[in-house]
């Protein structure tokens, strides 16, 4: 095992990084922890509980209860009666599958502090991990009325959509990313999948700025230019736009194919970097990450 | 001038029980103010606001980046003189922070552990250490520091750059920041410094800003934003980038061959 010869200070330093980035890595903190940090949670100090939550969160994560309960007891011991313990323990119900309960404690914690959002999201999350896809989108509309400025709550909520098939309601959350982040070319790439999946030719218009707004913050990013391409000559083959509007359309479709094939003819020379515009793609799902 | 040599009891018995008591005593006032405050309770209508403000706010800036359909839908949600929502949420005027017993209450604690002992040791201390000169910095000063350095001592044939028992308090009181950092952890209430910076812009801050006024000026900020689409001319942007991009390439290439 790596982490074996790592240096705890080290160890300590990179789960704080994934703490402050909001990144989960569960698989590797609990490595990270039975291996090395364990053996050092007295050196922590105060950042000790910190850790331990973390570790507590991926164990459950992964159903590693044998790391996570040792962990959320002694978390338990340092402060009882604290909202964010409540919340753990809830988790551990959620991952036992006892959601009811689970949802028990996330109102009570509501009750008790009105404006803790991470219960009332959790609350989303459980519904959501039960299949009840349409009460989970209720739930976060409602949630959405009083923090409406959330951006990985929209953007939840475009999954979810996205799930139920409803297009328009998805691009409108989209939107709302798009406006707390407008410089993210994966925003863009979304919001014109959506209304190239919508359809028509005003949606396809549509698709193809936004792709092209993609491609423009993000030289890069394969995905949108082949969205670009793609609805390029969807609305080129249109039998309602106009002619001059389709011989732009068509150079902007032959530009889109020429540089798709120099990024591939380059990845052949080269070693594979092309994976990476899927990596970052990942991230922009909140519940499928790796 | 003659030098002056101190007497080592000075620094036994003035200058180091000083530093002591300076210290000892901001970490009785970390612990006693984290005994009594209280967590601030925040009302869930007042982050209902603050979130719908920011919300409005991106719009606003932001708002051009969508399409116009979009962008006048949310204007309408937020403005829309029967329905929209800057108009029909009713918000109370500010509360007086002076008729809120809350907020008395605050303010007397805040009194109690920052202003009392303040008071109180900076007397005892004059009181007690008055008169001696304590130490002396290892650099020439000019005369003007004399009323900052040697408070309590009138002399003035006396060199700058020697300090008085009352004025190494004040520079104690002031200094011992990083030393309180490293023992009580960062934001710790130990810190003269900074409740001094905190009662400075303590009255600008305090005030929890009148919701309605707030609304009313974003409301009014919302309805002259124009919508200027930003992708509109993106792809011919891109195009024309490209035919750029492609005409440099060709000259290098010639440059090159």
């Amino acid at each position: 095992m790596a982490t074996l010869d790592l240096d705890w200070e080290d160890v300590r330093d990179q789960l704080r990084l994934w703490r402050e980035d909001n990144t989960r890595h569960s698989e590797e903190v609990i490595d990270m922890w039975t291996y090395c940090l364990k053996h050092y949670k007295h050196k922590l100090g105060d950042e000790r509980w910190m850790v331990e939550e973390q570790v507590v969160i991926a164990g459950l994560d992964c159903f590693r209860l044998d790391v996570a309960e040792p962990c959320l007891i002694s978390i338990n011991e340092q402060f009882p009666g604290s909202l964010r313990v409540r919340k753990l323990k809830a988790m551990r119900l959620e991952a036992l599958e006892r959601f009811d309960e689970a949802i028990d404690i996330y109102d009570s914690i509501i009750r008790q502090d009105e404006t803790n959002s991470t219960a009332r999201k959790r609350k989303v999350a459980v519904l959501r991990g039960q299949g009840k896809i349409p009460e989970a989108i209720r739930e976060l509309t409602e949630y959405l009325k009083k923090f409406m400025s959330d951006g990985e709550a929209w953007q939840e909520l475009c999954d979810l959509y996205l799930k139920e098939g409803d297009y328009s309601k998805a691009a409108f959350c989209m939107e709302e990313l798009i406006l707390t982040n407008p410089h993210n070319h994966l925003f863009y790439t979304r919001y014109a999948e959506i209304k190239y999946t919508q359809g028509g030719l005003e949606n396809m218009e549509m698709a193809r700025s936004y792709f092209s707004q993609a491609v423009k913050l993000n030289p890069n990013n394969m995905r949108a230019l082949y969205g670009l391409f793609l609805s390029c000559t969807h609305v080129a083959s249109s039998s309602k736009s106009t002619v001059p509007k389709k011989k732009e359309t068509q150079r902007l479709a032959a530009w889109a194919l020429k540089e798709i094939e120099e990024r591939y003819s380059k990845c052949r020379t080269n070693t594979m970097e092309g994976t990476n515009i899927f990596e970052t793609f990942g991230s922009l799902s909140l519940t499928d990450k790796a | 001038m003659a030098e002056l040599l101190l007497d080592s009891d000075i620094r036994i018995w003035v200058f180091l029980p000083i530093v002591l008591i300076t210290f000892l005593c901001g970490i009785v006032r970390h612990y006693v103010s984290v005994l009594i405050s209280t967590q601030k309770k925040v009302d869930l209508t007042q982050v209902q606001d603050s979130q719908a403000m920011i919300r409005a706010r991106m719009l606003r800036e932001n708002g051009k980046y969508l399409p116009k359909q979009s962008f006048l839908m949310r204007r309408h949600f937020f403005n829309n003189e029967e329905s929209g929502y800057l108009k029909t949420v009713k918000r109370s005027a500010a509360p007086q922070p002076m008729t809120d017993p809350n907020m008395m209450i605050e303010m007397l604690k805040s009194q109690l552990t920052n202003v009392l002992p303040m008071i109180a040791i900076g007397g005892w201390i004059n009181w007690t250490f008055s008169g001696f000169v304590t130490t002396k910095v290892p650099f020439p000063l000019t005369l003007r520091f004399k009323p900052m350095l040697q408070r309590g001592i009138e002399l003035v044939s006396l060199d700058a750059s020697w300090v008085s028992s009352a004025s190494w308090y004040f520079l104690n009181v002031f200094g011992l920041r990083s030393i309180y950092t490293l023992v009580l952890g960062e934001n710790n209430a130990a810190d003269q410094a900074r409740i001094m910076e905190e009662q400075m812009s303590g009255a600008a801050m305090a005030m929890p800003q009148d919701p309605k006024a707030a609304f009313k000026a974003e409301w009014e900020a919302l309805e002259i934003a124009e919508h200027k689409w930003a992708l509109k001319d993106v792809e011919v942007d891109l195009l024309q980038k490209a035919e750029v991009d492609c005409l440099f390439d060709s000259f290098s290439f010639a440059n090159n061959t």
